[in-house]
């Protein structure tokens, strides 16, 4: 197997991991045999990622910043099948929920997580969650710099941080190296996203109170430039701030996003600017040993040169017409020439979208293994990546992919669909979220058709705590439940790529169940109408705006 | 024909503490798998008392509830709610299974 190009736990890491599953399992053993209460075990198995939802306990692994070697998702597939289902969910965060823990199993299959270096802490309650980032990460051609290197410095900094234990709600990081952002920074408790000044110095753009939620805000930049030995800092002044104030009293106001809002961006600039300036020059500065010492364990491989241009590909490329799509829809240029960034699509025809089973999970492994140097990322768009291909390999790649069902050329089309778990395991949700996304998934199966219509992006969401993050889905769906009948509310115009963050409108009353596809068919037939040359389906809706969009809609359902 | 579709009729419903199962508390004050078995309350106040009673039975099982439900004219009872019926019926989906690769 090949060795990891990311950061390797040491003892420290290894001794905190293991503590924290013999505490687990004796929290557990108290709570079977009743000597606690359900209200007293409850924070304790939260804070380590269990919850509970309608038909049975999910536990929520972290990934940190989405990536994985193949011996961890190997091990990953091990426990869905030993402790689960033998299935997983990857989710919008990067995580994998297993939705069918039973109790008195979860605290050995936190402990096999331990043996691969994994965890679910911090996975839920009001902490630093898990710090996402571009799952493209280390291979991107548009990358300025790894930011995987500073979500393990901010994974290393928060990890049961005393201070920022109780929070007054979640808190969620995400970070880019690229001037293409593939985090949605802009939706983030804080998004950061590396960038060169004319100076030449790369640091980091601070992004604060983005989020989406019941309260869908995009983040407002507090700091355009912020040198990186200054990260820690900035981020311990801007969380300082946000405990302070952060309002306790009422949990739909608590989130870092409401109290940018009202105490407005300026405020909260100068508020962080006055916390940091007691902070900058503390430990909390970066020293650029450590900054070194993380970095290099993020060096990338030893990519030996292939060639960019490949006979056997371009041959297979007019040969096999579902192959020319996967090259065009599920690959994408890599930071070295003779490579590509594969995307694995867990969206093939009518699939619940992200899941993947025991079986699928251990061949990606083995494909990482012999094709992209034993790494695997979770995308939050809820699929799998592997990030050092070989031109070369790509028809290789893909024959395995096909026959795990991950060979689906769609990543970025209409059938990508994310879509929270909504109401068939969700104790939050009001409406299903996975069978809407299978119809549509369905309705709009033909790979031509997908491509026809191009880059379209449906989100779904079973509640307004949009885990499916609907809000910016360029055609957004909301399930809500009225008078005991779901129906699904309709948004456009969301966006999360390229800059260009926006939240969606809502076009009209919300339509049935059984008219969602109907309503989406009748969205895609306005944009193939009247779009120009060239225009994705948001760029024809911003120039149009919705009045074309809903007459046609409401004249259909 | 379904009747009492008012919410008056109610069962008491649970997770089971050791896996989370859905359970429902029968007429004999355990904790059952099937909705057929369990105890139904015909009014508010026998509601609440079936309730308490469920609480009261709480040690292998998480937050008692009251479900409201329906029940037709031979006897079948079936919650109103969708989330309830989820709750018994399960996922409304078919998940992949542990071994399955989609197309092999």
């Amino acid at each position: 197997m090949p060795d990891t190009h990311f950061y390797r736990y040491d003892d420290y890491d290894r001794t905190l991991l293991s503590e924290r599953v013999e505490q687990f399992r004796d929290q557990v053993r108290r709570r079977l045999a009743g000597e606690l209460t359900e209200e007293q075990f409850k924070p304790l198995r939260l804070t380590n990622g269990l919850y509970l939802q309608l038909h049975a306990y999910m536990l929520r692994i972290a990934i940190p910043y989405g990536t994985l070697s193949s011996r961890q998702l190997r091990k990953l597939a091990e426990i869905a099948r030993k402790y689960d289902r033998g299935y997983g969910h990857f989710t919008t965060r990067q995580n994998l929920q297993l939705n069918w823990i039973k109790l008195e199993d979860a605290p050995d299959a936190i402990a096999a997580l331990a043996e691969v270096d994994m965890h679910a802490i911090q996975t839920s309650g009001n902490v630093i969650r898990n710090t996402t980032a571009d799952h493209f990460a280390g291979a991107a051609a548009d990358e300025i710099e790894d930011p995987r290197v500073w979500c393990e410095i901010i994974r290393q900094w928060s990890t049961l941080h005393p201070e920022f234990s109780f929070l007054p709600r979640k808190f969620k990081i995400a970070i880019t190296g690229s001037p293409n952002d593939r985090a949605a920074v802009r939706v983030h408790d804080v998004g950061l996203r590396l960038w060169r000044n004319p100076e030449g110095q790369v640091g980091f753009e601070v992004i604060v109170g983005g989020g989406l939620g019941r309260t869908p805000i995009i983040g407002k930049t507090i700091r355009e430039f912020l040198p990186k030995d200054e990260l820690l800092a900035y981020l311990e002044a801007v969380l300082r701030v946000y405990n302070r104030y952060g309002r306790r009293d009422n949990i739909y106001k608590a989130r870092i996003k409401i109290l940018v809002h009202e105490i407005g961006v300026e405020k909260m600039r100068e508020e962080v600017e006055a916390e940091f300036v007691q902070n900058k020059d503390t430990s909390l500065r970066l020293d650029p040993q450590t900054i070194e010492a993380i970095s290099s364990q993020f060096a990338p491989p030893a990519l030996s040169h292939r060639s960019a241009v490949v006979g056997a590909v371009e041959a297979l490329k007019l040969e096999n017409r579902d192959f020319a799509l996967w090259l065009k829809s599920n690959t994408a240029p890599h930071r070295m020439a003779g490579y590509r960034i594969v995307t694995a699509s867990l969206k093939p025809a009518g699939a619940p979208p992200g899941d993947a089973s025991s079986a699928q999970m251990e061949g990606v492994a083995d494909i990482a293994d012999a094709y992209s140097q034993g790494e695997v990322r979770v995308s939050h768009e809820q699929n799998l990546v592997l990030p050092h291909v070989a031109v070369e390999d790509l028809p290789a790649v893909y024959a395995a992919l096909e026959r795990l069902g991950f060979a689906e050329a769609n990543v970025g089309k209409i059938t990508d669909i994310i879509a929270c778990p909504g109401l068939d395991y969700c104790a939050l949700a009001n409406a299903r979220s996975i069978p809407v996304a299978q119809s549509i998934s369905n309705h709009f199966a033909s790979l031509a058709k997908q491509h026809d219509i191009g880059d379209l992006k449906i989100k779904i969401s079973g509640c307004i705590n949009a885990c499916g993050h609907h809000h910016v889905g360029h055609i957004g769906i909301l399930g809500v439940d009225k008078n005991g009948v779901e129906l699904y509310q309709i948004s456009l115009g969301g966006d999360v790529d390229f800059g260009k963050t926006s939240l969606g409108d809502i076009i009209g009353p919300a339509v049935g169940a059984d008219r969602v596809v109907e309503a989406v068919d009748a969205l895609v037939a306005t944009y193939l109408e009247r779009r120009d040359e060239g225009e994705r389906f948001v760029d024809t809706y911003r120039r149009l705006g919705v009045e074309p969009f809903k007459e046609r809609v409401y004249a259909t359902v | 024909m379904a009747k009492n579709l008012s919410g008056d009729l109610t069962v008491v419903s649970a997770n089971r503490l050791s896996d989370g199962v859905v359970v429902f508390l029968d007429d004999s004050g355990h904790w059952t798998r099937k909705l057929e078995l369990a105890a139904l309350a015909r009014d508010k106040r026998a509601g609440e008392v079936l309730l308490e009673r469920g609480k009261a039975e709480a040690f292998s099982v998480i937050d008692p509830f009251l479900v409201a439900v329906s029940e037709d004219d031979d006897g079948t009872i079936e919650p109103l709610s969708l989330r309830e019926k989820i709750r018994v019926a399960g996922l409304t989906f078919q998940v992949i299974a542990s071994e399955a690769v989609r197309y092999a």
